[in-house]
């Protein structure tokens, strides 16, 4: 597999965009702004996992502001009367529409896994056996948010 | 009508809702599922008009539900609403006898645009 398969910076964008104008910015007002700053610090992420033709990790990171507004708009409801349960929630959706997007540009045969969550900086998670082959970084009303791809090392350097 | 939404993510079950009444199909009765044992159950329980399904779930997948309930001769209408949409999917689902395909994100005119010959 070469990485010229692999989703781009582009691709991740315009699968951010459809995501904003659906659930977190239908009104177009709030959009991510793209900053590029892969070292903003975040406080909650997701996961999910694509094994198969292709092997790596989605992962969809941002600070627990911009979660709680995240499942706010998803719910329907104020930043400050969401849970941890809804936090969670919202969070593994976000990396799943995501993550089933990316897989739709990846070669056939790949498999998405159910996501994790973790409520703790991306940092917190390691990926011993893959490297960051891509990234969004930006910020949403101020508020740190980032979606990146692992791709497993030894499929790479096998490629 | 009585429809059946089985998506593994509440916040899912809640954004089909509502998007739902959005796009103009309120009144209807609706049963949640949250894994695809139990939109099978709630499949043969509820025997709902209409079952909107995601793919990617724990115990059964949105796939393997729809044949389960094919093989024991239920042809309930059927489709599915998924992050995820490659060409070999849509091609099981369609074998498999799916009624439609709407990819997440979605908006209330894609669901009116797909739905609106179901539901009426």
């Amino acid at each position: 597999m070469s990485v010229e398969t692999v989703v781009t910076e582009d691709d991740l964008a315009e699968m951010v965009e459809q995501v904003w104008v659906s659930y977190l910015d239908p009104e177009g007002v709030s959009p991510l702004v793209v900053s590029g700053d892969d070292k903003q610090a975040t406080e909650v992420h997701s996961t999910v996992s694509i094994t198969g033709t292709w092997h790596g990790h989605l992962v969809y990171a941002c600070s627990l502001v911009a979660a709680k507004k995240s499942a706010a708009a998803f719910l329907a409801m104020e930043a400050d009367e969401v849970s941890q349960e809804d936090i969670s929630d919202v969070l593994g959706e976000l990396a799943n529409i995501v993550g089933g997007n990316v897989k739709a540009m990846l070669p056939a045969g790949c498999f998405l896994s159910l996501p994790t969550v973790v409520l703790a900086p991306d940092t917190a998670s390691y990926y011993p056996a893959a490297a960051r082959i891509s990234g969004l970084y930006g910020t949403w009303d101020g508020e740190p948010v980032s979606i990146s791809m692992w791709q497993s090392v030894k499929q790479e350097a096998s490629a | 009508m009585k429809i059946l939404i089985a998506d593994d993510s509440r916040v899912m079950r809640q954004i089909v809702t509502r998007t739902l009444r959005q796009a103009g199909f309120d009144g209807h009765d609706l049963v949640e599922a949250a894994d695809g044992a139990e939109a099978v159950e709630k499949a043969n329980a509820e025997k709902p008009d209409l079952i909107i399904s995601d793919w990617n779930m724990p115990e059964l997948t949105g796939i393997d539900v729809l044949r389960k309930l094919r093989a024991a001769g239920n042809d309930v209408k059927f489709g599915f609403v998924t992050s995820e949409c490659t060409e070999e999917m849509k091609s099981a689902a369609e074998s498999a006898g799916s009624a439609f395909f709407i990819v997440k994100p979605f908006t209330a005119e894609q669901f009116d645009e797909v739905l609106t010959p179901i539901l009426g």
